[in-house]
């Protein structure tokens, strides 16, 4: 018998917010996160704009962790997964106690610390290398990061399977509960600005100068952007039996592979992944009430990703809102904010609006963007899109307790 | 007692097999060659000096000279995959081979692959890091290598040469990739997201990871290697009438915290160890080998196993004596070795075997599997 999962603790560490309480309040409010980058020197770049999280203090969350012997990700990764965790109320100990690990999504890891590396190399050569340094470069970090942080003895699986890859954290965490396999999850992702993707996105045209506009007609690329999502999770009966804060059931996900090209994304395949997500949850299309977007503002993922809930819903889709808007694109991590704002979203009765919002495309005419203004709303199911470079979708649906 | 701790009844799990695999590693080209290696004990290590124009840290390592990708998969479309990328499509091509599971459109979407990795190909993303310091404007990188630099690449080619379009993860777990992306894969099955899967691991040579395993590995030589299994759950095994090579009997585990000292460490281990055999319903006594990732004595990964195993005396199998330090695939080619040994060899046959992994942070994993060998009219053999 499969058990129900609950979302009980929330944990951004976000350009708009650390906290669950003053992210929501920026999911409402529609704040932006984007600043002029910091995190290195952009003055050789066309475009210097992104979604850094200056304000984030390593040594003012974390209890266990020395921030010294551990990189900008897993920082970012153990800091979300303690505010989750002290979100949901749980006793720390028995919680350590338990059958408890986490499951953190991640595209480029360690980045700050391969480009620290890379600098070593360029002013020295790879003999010069810091071990030390090194030794701080597995992605797998960020959850043993996670796991150490909070003295959690369960499973502690990095997937980085790029920008999707919070919800394949997501569904595993669920499935790991929903199995008798774990009695508590922490899950999420994770990533640090860095100049390779900077530029990167540069130069395959998809990075925009000032604002990151989704679904605008106008709209020009993503900004890249960091932080740190985390989702705690336990059974229903235990949430119940605590007495604890409910924001959400998680009710299925659905994972597939374009298996098409790593770059452009494939509407039908797209198409497909809701479907599945639908089926695994066990609910029809007509019930989603709101589809927090992947929405990364490049005319062709908003193209692709109108087309697929057009094929999925018809003529007249749910609202669709991208908070990509507000945050930049925080890659690894993107999809954990998803999770994070549908689950506040579903607890407080709000849809978060796409902000920078000008002008409707008329090549999208049935898309409701919830331009510029967080809309109150009841809402019993959310579909959380998560899409990625090599084709990996994850689609997680997440519902009202009923 | 929690109601959460009350065990629920279950019926017994759905049974796991690995009905293929593929390697490609200086120890061998395929199952076949790999087995031989193995079983002989013969030695990866091989002269490296004239491989990069970058001075490395020896002139040898347990690498692949002489690799290139078109050897294998011609020129079209490969002109731009990097080596991580290279070894694993060859890799999972080879396990495909050597399976009976067929992909067709019937089944394309419900097979998948779980590639374990420790950071992608570090050269790719390394290397494009390097050209927005030392390119005339830092934006100067090239576009159509910017899919290299992340860790999903391998996989995401993979999917798209094979036709793949089921579940298509990438775990990041170094020593641990290879048990972490079986355990992932086994509840993918289970959960009924694929119907079967590709697991395995893969990690590139290049002065890179020379450095970086000389530098921060106590001077271990480097190597390079791509594991991939089929892996399928027991329904389409069945319907087949295929001797699998080997079922997935327990994949355990925990993490750690070093700072808590050798001893703590050391018992965490220990009883994930025991709870994989319990979960898998065998005793120490009954294995035939162990392959553990640890090089020898003197660490809490053979401390563990010196507890949990008691009076037992089960073979050690240390590959990584023969193949070198290869970080996220040397838990897949610990695997491999103990199916190396079974396929050859009839009197092995049902017979369990452990597989250990840690890392230096504390994550560690426990597997059992038991192998069969293969006949000369099995597929692929």
């Amino acid at each position: 018998m499969r058990r129900r999962v609950v979302i009980t603790g929330l944990g951004p560490v976000s350009s708009i917010g650390i906290g669950a309480e003053s992210f929501a309040a920026a999911l409402q409010q529609g704040s932006s996160g984007i600043s002029p980058i910091a995190s290195f020197d952009a003055a050789g770049f066309p475009h210097r704009m992104a979604g850094e999280v200056p304000a984030f203090e390593p040594k003012d969350i974390l209890q266990v962790l020395d921030p010294q012997q551990w990189g900008r990700t897993s920082l970012f990764a153990a800091a979300a997964a303690r505010l989750a965790a002290q979100d949901s109320g749980i006793d720390p100990a028995e919680l350590a106690r338990s059958r408890a690990g986490s499951s953190i999504g991640t595209t480029s890891g360690e980045s700050q610390v391969i480009e620290k590396l890379t600098a070593q190399w360029v002013d020295g050569g790879l003999r010069d290398l810091d071990p030390a340094l090194v030794r701080q470069t597995p992605a797998s970090r960020l959850a043993t990061a996670v796991n150490r942080e909070l003295g959690l003895t369960g499973d502690a699986i990095t997937l980085s399977t790029a920008c999707s890859a919070s919800n394949y954290a997501l569904g595993y965490a669920y499935a790991a509960i929903a199995t008798n396999e774990a009695d508590y999850m922490l899950a999420g992702g994770a990533d640090s600005v860095c100049r390779w993707a900077h530029a990167g996105f540069y130069r395959l045209g998809a990075l925009t100068e000032h604002i990151c506009t989704p679904f605008d007609r106008d709209r020009s690329g993503i900004l890249t952007g960091e932080g740190g999502a985390a989702l705690f999770l336990e059974t229903l009966e235990s949430a119940e039996r605590r007495g604890a804060r409910i924001y959400a059931e998680v009710l299925g996900y659905g994972l597939n592979c374009d298996a098409n090209h790593m770059v452009a994304p494939d509407a039908d395949s797209i198409a497909e992944c809701m479907r599945r997500a639908h089926r695994k949850a066990g609910i029809d299309a007509s019930q989603v009430d709101y589809i927090c977007a992947h929405g990364t503002g490049t005319p062709a993922n908003d193209a692709m990703e109108t087309r697929a809930v057009m094929d999925v819903f018809g003529e007249t889709p749910p609202p669709i809102s991208s908070i990509k808007s507000m945050l930049g694109h925080t890659m690894g991590a993107a999809s954990g904010f998803g999770a994070i704002a549908s689950a506040l979203g579903i607890a407080n009765q709000f849809i978060p609006p796409t902000i920078n919002f000008t002008t409707p495309d008329p090549q999208m005419p049935a898309i409701d963007p919830v331009p510029n203004v967080a809309r109150p709303a009841r809402l019993r199911v959310v579909q959380n899109n998560g899409f990625a470079f090599g084709g990996n979708n994850a689609i997680t649906i997440l519902g009202e307790v009923a | 007692m929690t109601t959460d701790q009350i065990p629920v009844s279950e019926s017994p799990p759905t049974p796991l097999y690995i009905t293929g695999w593929g390697v490609l590693s200086p120890l061998g080209d395929g199952a076949r060659e790999f087995s031989e290696a193995v079983v002989q004990g013969r030695s990866g290590l091989v002269d490296v000096s004239g491989m990069f124009d970058e001075e490395l840290p020896g002139d040898k390592a347990f690498a692949l000279p002489e690799f290139q990708v078109r050897t294998y998969l011609g020129r079209k479309g490969t002109s731009f995959f990097d080596r991580s990328t290279s070894l694993a499509l060859i890799a999972s091509d080879h396990a495909l081979k050597d399976t009976g599971l067929e992909v067709t459109d019937d089944n394309r979407d419900q097979v998948g692959l779980v590639l374990g990795t420790t950071t992608g190909s570090i050269k790719s993303t390394s290397d494009y890091s390097r050209e927005t310091l030392t390119q005339q404007r830092p934006y100067l990188v090239n576009p159509v290598l910017f899919p290299n630099t992340v860790m999903n690449c391998a996989a995401g080619q993979a999917a798209i040469w094979h036709r793949l379009k089921g579940v298509n993860a990438t775990i990041a777990g170094g020593q641990l990739a290879g048990l972490t992306a079986l355990r992932y894969a086994s509840r993918t099955l289970r959960w009924g997201d694929a119907e079967a899967l590709l697991v395995g691991a893969v990690e590139e040579f290049s002065p890179h990871t020379a450095w970086a395993t000389h530098l921060a590995a106590d001077a271990a030589t480097a190597g390079e290697a791509a594991v991939v299994f089929v892996v399928e759950s027991g329904e389409p095994t069945a319907a087949a009438r295929r001797r699998p090579d080997a079922e997935i009997l327990a994949v355990e585990l925990t993490t750690a915290d070093p700072e808590q000292g050798a001893e703590a460490v050391t018992a965490a281990y220990a009883r994930c160890i025991d709870r994989a055999l319990r979960t898998a319903g065998v005793t120490a006594d009954e294995l035939w080998a162990v392959a553990p990732g640890s090089t020898g004595p003197g660490d809490p990964e053979e401390a563990a196993l010196d507890g949990a195993l008691g009076t037992a005396s089960p073979t050690r199998l240390r590959v990584k004596e023969l193949a070198g330090e290869c970080h996220a695939a040397a838990g897949a080619l610990q695997i491999a070795a103990v199916l190396a040994h079974h396929r050859g060899a009839p009197a092995l046959d049902g017979r369990p075997a452990l597989i250990t992994s840690a890392t230096r942070e504390g994550a560690f994993g426990a597997a059992v599997i038991r192998g069969w060998h293969r006949d000369e009219t099995d597929n692929g053999s």
